[in-house]
């Protein structure tokens, strides 16, 4: 056979590595019990991987797709249940880890999580212009003067959250405020006064 | 003609480019000359990304805080007014209520006298209808009588012709005697000969078309 030629079509693309059929319809028992890994979340520093505990197949019409529950552990985290992988079996992003490999892997995760916990505040203050406009408007309205410029922030729920919203009374580790803060690469702002 | 003075002072470009013009719509696959086109993603440096997405989860985090705030002091300020307004306007229901109970019973008296007069209106036409119906049955039954009785005086002065068993034989010799014969012919032009034994005397002008007895 002449060597293939292959030819790109459309779009790059981030993902790399196979679907989840590929990997686990050529395996022994379907590859139950082995480790596979999604490409896209190896930018986090700590390890993610997966651990399929079980298979089952899709009809005809999913050819794509395999429905599969794993041991998750995302960021360092084991997750407590079981999770499901069927919407996203296609996306052609997932690594099987070599058999040499998966003790390494596991062994780099502890049973207490041992990152530096990141503790987000419950509280941020107004921006400039807010705080004079409401000071006007409590004014006009007749209602007391407001003294705590302080409002609450909203985070959107996720089960992967890593970092932990504080409670009532505890200090956070992290600050946020309104303004240009602290930039993460100082090369870009030579020659600019950051007051 | 335009001057050129209008034309250089004009505000509106006067070649306007339509960014839909030429392209193609979406439905319409990709063309066969641009197939194998994968085309360039830009680069973004590394520095610039991770300030960027600082900036932006920055600016997420601030916006949501403002959003919320203000959702709440709108529900806040909504659960004050209606609090506030909820005795106000028990109070002024219960006013609007007695006002239109009072307003209601005002209406009900005056329909009530104009319903009386209306009765007492529609008694009386039902008096004389019934009246008038009265009379009209009477009339009729009169009517009726009358031409009963016309009709017997006129079958008793015919009685004295029926046929009886006392003249039933003279009155079979007499239909012995006198035959009668209904029988008849017609000629093309519409002469009547009545009888079936009756000798017809044939003109001279038609004798082909006489004599068609039956």
């Amino acid at each position: 056979m002449a060597s293939t030629v292959i030819k790109y079509v459309g779009r790059t693309t981030d993902f790399k590595g196979k679907t989840l059929w590929e990997i686990v319809g050529s395996l022994k028992n379907q590859g139950v019990g082995r480790i596979i890994v999604r490409s896209v979340f190896e930018r986090y520093p700590e390890p993610s991987f997966m651990k399929i505990v079980k298979v089952e197949t899709c009809p005809d019409e999913e050819r794509r797709r395999v429905r599969i529950w794993v041991e998750k552990t995302f960021r360092g985290r084991k997750m407590p249940n079981l999770t499901e992988i069927y919407r996203t079996s296609y996306k052609p992003d997932y690594k099987l880890v070599p058999k040499n490999e998966e003790a390494q892997l596991l062994a780099s995760v502890k049973e207490v999580h041992h990152f530096p916990e990141v503790i987000l505040p419950r509280n941020i203050e107004m921006p400039p212009l807010m705080k004079k406009f409401i000071i006007k408007d409590h004014e006009k309205k007749g209602l007391e003067v407001m003294t705590d410029f302080t409002m609450p922030i909203t985070y959107n729920y996720s089960p992967n959250r890593v970092k932990r919203i504080a409670k009532p009374d505890e200090k956070p580790t992290v600050q946020f405020s309104m303004g240009l803060g602290t930039p993460a690469s100082p090369s870009l702002y030579e020659g600019v006064p950051l007051s | 003609m335009l001057s050129q003075n209008s034309l250089l002072k004009r505000t509106w470009p006067m070649v306007v480019q339509c960014a839909e013009a030429h392209r193609k719509p979406r439905w319409v696959p990709v063309a066969k000359s641009k197939v194998f086109r994968v085309p360039k993603r830009p680069v973004v440096s590394e520095e610039e990304r991770l300030e960027l997405l600082r900036l932006h989860n920055n600016y997420k985090t601030q916006m949501r805080a403002i959003r919320r705030f203000y959702h709440e002091e709108m529900i806040k300020e909504k659960q004050t007014r209606e609090s506030a307004s909820s005795e106000m306007s028990q109070r002024l229901e219960a006013e609007e209520w007695a006002r239109c109970v009072e307003l209601n019973e005002k209406w009900n008296a005056q329909v009530a006298i104009e319903r009386e007069e209306r009765r007492k209106v529609e008694v009386n036409q039902l008096e004389t209808y019934a009246l008038k119906r009265m009379q009209a049955v009477d009339e009729k039954r009169v009517q009726a009588i009358a031409k009963a009785s016309e009709e017997i005086k006129r079958q008793k002065e015919l009685s004295s012709t029926f046929i009886t068993p006392e003249n039933l034989e003279a009155a079979i010799d007499h239909a012995l005697a006198n035959p009668t014969d209904y029988n008849f012919a017609i000629d093309l032009k519409g002469n009547k000969y009545l009888g079936r034994d009756t000798q017809i005397t044939k003109p001279k002008e038609a004798a082909s078309s006489a004599s068609a007895t039956a």
